[in-house]
């Protein structure tokens, strides 16, 4: 878990912050409490409107992105699991991550050049964006109680951001549908047949 | 006459006077150049001393106000609109999002904590950062 993590490297000043892309502050309670055997002691903050998500282009979770003492983004945000429980959707080793963090952290080795940010950077689509408004919208006319045209609007966010987890899955909450059931496995379907797009790693 | 609806820009909710019309919001000239900081003059839309031309006045203006979706386009930022309920949503320029990703600088951000305390990325300036975006689904 990221706990342990924070942990071992807190001493160094590294500062973990972790966005929950949720809308409900106790779920994340639960969920935080659930994953860890302790409280957890780095901040967990709330982002209800996806503010992060939208300004770092942030497609799914769990997401990194490594910010230097500067404010500089020296690793753009890609898919890193804390450990390797999920590994058989996720394709990913966690440990890769976390060995360059160290390195990162210990002895300032970047984990990337420029030109490899850039390739892996994704660039901004104005799809993409619209979708993120359509979401936006979609929440504010939820907590207002408006849950038909809350509806409209987020399936015209699915719509035109296909590969994007926190608006696809990110909804099925906000549609009460079960974000580990059926409807998951019906979405990594069909990102999967349609080549997992958006997972920059 | 319009009535109040709700403009979310950004970090921002705001309240303008605004007009329902088919699939838009006709927003009053002077709250949206209040909130957004544009206003319209011959040469455009401008806002400080940036114009952006405007093709077809007569789609973005009525004597009702300004046409938000027109208004998203023409400033080339995304629009979302339901106009029964009262709400649009400006959201982020595809073209600044480019930008910040080129420049490689960490945008800003507030967020509450969950006993509800605001943290900024900003509090842990001049310090290595890892931000971790997760979720409960």
């Amino acid at each position: 878990m990221w706990q342990e993590l924070h942990d071992e490297l807190a001493a160094t000043g590294l500062v973990m912050l972790a966005v929950a892309l949720d809308e409900d502050a106790d779920a994340v309670r639960q969920w935080a409490q659930d994953e860890s055997p302790v409280p957890l002691t780095y901040p967990v903050l709330l982002d209800r409107d996806h503010l992060v998500a939208e300004r770092y282009g942030i497609l799914n979770i769990p997401t990194t992105v490594w910010i230097d003492e500067a404010g500089t983004i020296v690793r753009p945000p890609a898919i890193a699991p804390a450990d390797d429980r999920f590994k058989d959707f996720t394709q990913i080793e966690s440990a890769v991550h976390h060995e360059a963090l160290r390195r990162w952290v210990h002895d300032d080795v970047a984990p990337m050049t420029a030109a490899e940010i850039h390739d892996r950077q994704i660039p901004a689509d104005g799809a993409e964006q619209q979708a993120r408004a359509e979401r936006r919208l979609a929440v504010h006319l939820l907590r207002a109680g408006h849950r038909d045209a809350a509806d409209r609007h987020l399936a015209a966010a699915m719509e035109l951001a296909p590969g994007d987890w926190t608006i696809h899955r990110g909804s099925m909450p906000l549609r009460g549908e079960d974000p580990f059931g059926q409807a998951f496995f019906d979405y990594y379907q069909t990102w999967e047949a349609a080549g997992r797009p958006g997972y920059g790693a | 006459m319009g009535t109040d609806a709700t403009l979310v820009d950004d970090d921002r909710e705001v309240t303008v006077e605004a007009t329902p019309t088919g699939d838009t919001l006709l927003v009053a000239a002077d709250d949206l150049a209040r909130e957004t900081g544009w206003t319209l003059r011959p040469a455009g839309l401008c806002r400080a001393n940036v114009c952006v031309p405007v093709r077809d006045r007569d789609a973005l203006v009525t004597d009702e106000g300004i046409d938000v979706r027109a208004f998203g386009a023409a400033i080339g930022r995304p629009v979302a609109v339901e106009p029964d309920v009262g709400v649009a949503v400006l959201g982020a320029a595809p073209t600044e999002v480019q930008a910040r990703l080129d420049a490689r600088t960490a945008p800003p951000f507030t967020l509450p904590d969950l006993d509800g305390h605001p943290v900024s990325l900003d509090d842990f300036a001049g310090r290595k950062r890892l931000l971790i975006a997760w979720a409960s689904w």
